[in-house]
């Protein structure tokens, strides 16, 4: 009995810090943000990457630890992330509107009953990205300013397309590096967002299935013996010993064609993976590597270069 | 317990049989995969294919025979036919070592950290669950249970604070696995050489094992120096587990099933059970290294071979435990 009774206060004691935390906004449930001050809270870093893109970056109060582009953003308080939320520094920043891209339901519940206003997108895909930018525009009340970032994208994926209309496409395998113990590699599967940027960008991913992101064993890249390899090295692996130890290891399997043509391309951008404003200059950079300009170029300025670029070679 | 006198021929025999059995399994592991290797297009990828093969062959047997071997020993020296380096913490411990190790320094050190990892948790378990020189079985396992705790506790620690990205690896290796990238011949041959120098070591420990495993008191009345057998035995047990975390992350179980299917097969003479210990564990690891890549060619992904092990050993374990608890209550 004494336990229900501290259930109860504790209920009270909430339900108060709640209305205080949503004096400003209006009674209903899942009040429109336009009526009132607009306080965005951003679950996830390309969100925030298009809220700022949009001229919102100023609305945005709260964000994930993953948030980390445009650099302004790093000065806004972070609430953990989407799965992970600190509840406490959710109510005590005020966000009247949330973004979040989640199929967890109970995410999505927690914050409507926090009294904000949850719209949960996708962006798994192109197509999806262009709509989230659209609903994003809706709810902040900048139609405008989305559908400009919307053809300001579209504009830079054609002019990328043009450019690379009529060359070649190589088989390329997208993988992030392999850690500790490199038992599997994480790599692109059909139907994904770099999926689509490969194909943007003149290529055809290696891995053949319809898959999110695959984990496969070193035998089956043997099997599918991609022409070009692009690995995304992040945050701690795009160190200098960790791209050679990359290398070092890519360099076994010299039946791949891309490792006897020296096609093993480190690219250490974040924006690479992140469907957000800068996709363009995603799709621009993947087809740098897969279209090189000139043969002596096939490396990109951040890593050594390959010991032999492919034309050489051959 | 009488025990034959073993010759040299004899000796020699089991041995051989068992290095021909080894010798087959491992060769079919090179011809059967998820795919045949005469289906491979070109000479360049069956090259490719058979190096890989034969790493995973060679790792899987250096990584099975040391850990049996480990699980061996520890069975004889504690006088507990549960013992074993997964189940006691001591894989835990030395996944520690290599997993601090493996974000600040280079590959080659982590057999090293692993050894530390595993040295420290041997000196743990027995600070902790020995009574006047005396190790009680259930608070041995139970020192199992909290040192391993404590270890997965840490693992999460250092999980959290690195970079997110890697965390599913981190939680993968922890399942121990063969398959691999990026191959280590110099690590797999310096575990092979620690387990055939156990192999050795362990066969001229033989005698003083089995007299170990009548009663400590008996041995040291005849003649074996308990104290130097239990730490030098318990310090080579700990180098061949950390080296072995080092390679492939934690296996489990392969301690504890080899050594008792062995024992059920031949007895309990340590002479012919370290042979044979040996070489039925690279077999076995062979084997459930086999099966993961069949079940690639079925599923397309390889599940990490300490799940096959732990999936056979889990029950293993049970069926020990409850045919000791039928001795205990037979000998009321």
């Amino acid at each position: 009995m004494q336990h229900r009774a501290g259930q109860v206060v504790l209920a009270v004691a909430l339900a108060a810090l709640v209305a205080a935390g949503c004096a400003s906004s209006a009674p209903s449930p899942a009040p429109r943000a336009a009526d009132g001050p607009l306080r965005i809270l951003s679950l996830t870093p390309n969100i925030t990457e298009i809220l700022f893109a949009m001229g919102l970056g100023d609305k945005i109060v709260g964000r994930s630890n993953f948030c980390s582009y445009p650099p302004e953003a790093l000065a806004i308080p972070s609430v953990g992330d989407t799965l992970q939320m600190n509840q406490e520094k959710v109510i005590a920043l005020h966000p009247t509107l949330a973004f979040v891209i989640t199929r967890r339901g109970d995410v999505i519940r927690t914050l409507e009953s926090l009294k904000i206003r949850t719209v949960p997108l996708n962006s798994d895909r192109m197509d999806e990205l262009l709509a989230s930018i659209r609903i994003i525009g809706r709810e902040t009340g900048r139609p405008d300013a989305a559908e400009a970032l919307v053809a300001r994208i579209q504009a830079e994926l054609a002019a990328v397309r043009e450019h690379v209309r009529g060359l070649g496409r190589p088989k390329t395998l997208f993988a992030f590096p392999m850690t500790i113990g490199s038992a599997q590699m994480t790599v692109a599967g059909r139907g994904t967002f770099v999926d689509q940027l490969l194909d943007v960008a003149g290529a055809e991913n290696a891995f053949p299935d319809v898959a999110n992101w695959p984990q496969i064993s070193p035998q089956r890249v043997i099997a599918f013996g991609p022409e070009l390899v692009i690995v995304n090295a992040v945050g701690d692996e795009a160190a200098a010993d960790r791209q050679q130890a990359i290398r070092r290891a890519w360099a076994n399997w010299t039946s791949v064609p891309a490792v006897a043509h020296g096609r093993i391309v480190i690219l250490t951008e974040a924006c690479l993976t992140i469907p957000g404003p800068r996709v363009g200059l995603a799709a621009r950079r993947l087809a740098d590597v897969i279209h090189p300009p000139a043969a002596a170029d096939t490396s990109p300025p951040a890593a050594p270069p390959p010991a032999t670029p492919g034309e050489a070679a051959r | 317990m009488t025990l034959r006198p073993l010759t040299a021929r004899s000796y020699i025999l089991t041995v051989l049989l068992w290095m021909f059995v080894w010798a087959v399994v491992s060769a079919g592991a090179l011809a059967v995969g998820a795919e045949n290797i005469w289906k491979w297009q070109s000479w360049e990828q069956v090259h490719n294919v058979l190096g890989l093969r034969l790493y995973s062959v060679l790792s899987a047997s250096a990584v099975g025979a040391a850990l049996a071997l480990a699980g061996l020993a520890l069975q004889a020296l504690l006088r507990n036919p549960l013992a074993d380096p997964y189940v006691l913490g001591v894989s835990g411990g030395a996944s520690l070592g290599v997993i601090l190790s493996s974000l600040w320094l280079t590959v080659i050190a982590a057999p090293l950290f692993g050894f530390i990892g595993a040295l420290v948790t041997v000196g743990i378990i027995y600070a902790v669950a020995q009574r006047r020189g005396r190790l009680e079985p259930y608070t041995l396992l139970l020192t199992g249970v909290i040192v391993n705790a404590f270890y997965a506790a840490a693992i999460m620690l250092v999980n959290s604070l690195v970079d997110p990205a890697r965390r599913g690896d981190i939680a993968y290796w922890m399942m121990g696995s063969i398959n691999t990238f990026d191959p280590q011949w110099k690590i797999v041959i310096i575990v092979g050489a620690l387990a055939t120098a156990a192999c050795i070591a362990f066969a001229l420990f033989a005698k003083g094992f089995n007299l170990v495993a009548v009663g400590e008191d008996t041995a040291g009345a005849l003649g074996v120096r308990v104290g130097r057998l239990r730490v030098v035995t318990l310090i080579i047990a700990s180098l061949v587990t950390g080296a072995s975390v080092a390679l492939v992350g934690p296996i489990g179980f392969v301690g504890l099933i080899c050594p008792h299917l062995l024992r059920l097969a031949f007895g309990p003479d340590h002479r012919r059970l370290v042979p044979a210990t040996f070489f039925f564990g690279a077999t076995f690891l062979v084997l459930a290294d086999l099966a993961t890549r069949l079940l690639e060619g079925i599923g397309g992904q390889t599940p990490p071979v300490g799940v096959l092990t732990a999936m056979a050993g889990v029950p293993f374990f049970v069926y020990l435990l409850r045919a000791r608890w039928r001795k205990a209550a037979e000998l009321r």
